[in-house]
């Protein structure tokens, strides 16, 4: 099938907006015929880092890009950055904000599920920004039979 | 079991239009934290929570759930409604704790 290449722009607290990235990557995976499984893998995986940009930066983009071998996402935003970076990783560690808290984020589950759910997350971060890519592998079984 | 055969029982108030009513219920998942249910509910599930906003529904379509309890008597604001109707995800409202909500879910065999 053609490949699928996306960019989105992602707002500072723009909660509103949070999860489009993730609907509309669904919905083209959906089209070429993936499972619901591996759709539900990879939405997990976007939604939470879409989330990361809205409540923990100053705003950033993502980039989606699909072929039959791959989901290939990147996320990059402009600061301020994650301070530890092991920190983040823990299940259960979060700096959000009462913004964040009180819409129903900032569990401190978001890097860990994107670890779990991907087939390989690399996370780099300096003051001026984060930089998440992460990769889906998709095999036969991936596909609606 | 359907998200109208619970209806049935009075426990529960529809919130939003009758979009959905036929959505299949398999299994019940309760929390109010997002990244939990995001993580962890499968298709079909019920959500059950107190966290009333907008992005209840964002989790709930991506997950392909079938409706969302509001427990407690929470109040689910009309922005919310109106957007649950637009995406088809049925709402709805009880007196109940989260826990006795359960146990009323379950003892209808869910």
């Amino acid at each position: 099938m053609e490949s699928y290449s996306r960019e989105f722009k992602i707002q500072k607290n723009d909660i509103g907006n949070a999860g489009t990235v993730a609907s509309l990557t669904k919905r083209e995976l959906k089209r070429r015929g993936l499972t619901r499984d591996f759709v539900k893998t990879v939405t997990i995986g976007i939604y939470e880092a879409e989330i990361n940009v809205v409540i923990h930066s100053y705003g950033g983009y993502c980039v989606v890009k699909i072929n039959d071998d791959i989901v290939d996402v990147i996320f990059q935003d402009i600061g301020p950055g994650i301070e530890c970076i092991d920190s983040a990783l823990t299940p259960g560690f979060s700096t959000a904000s009462h913004y964040a808290i009180e819409n129903g984020f900032g569990a401190g589950m978001g890097l860990p599920n994107i670890q779990s759910v991907s087939d390989e997350m690399k996370l780099t971060s300096s003051k001026e920004g984060t930089r998440l890519h992460m990769k889906f592998n998709i095999d036969g079984d991936c596909y609606e039979s | 079991m359907k998200v109208k055969d619970i209806l049935s029982s009075n426990t529960f108030e529809l919130i939003t239009d009758k979009s959905g009513l036929n959505n299949k219920i398999i299994g019940i998942f309760a929390s109010d934290l997002l990244s939990h249910v995001m993580g962890n509910a499968s298709e079909s599930n019920i959500l059950i929570t107190v966290l009333s906003n907008i992005n209840v529904l964002g989790v709930a379509s991506l997950l392909d759930l079938s409706c969302v309890i509001f427990s407690h008597n929470i109040k689910v604001n009309d922005e919310i409604v109106n957007k649950a109707n637009e995406l088809n995800i049925p709402l709805l409202k009880t007196k109940l704790p989260t826990v006795e909500t359960i146990l009323i879910l379950s003892k209808m065999g869910i």
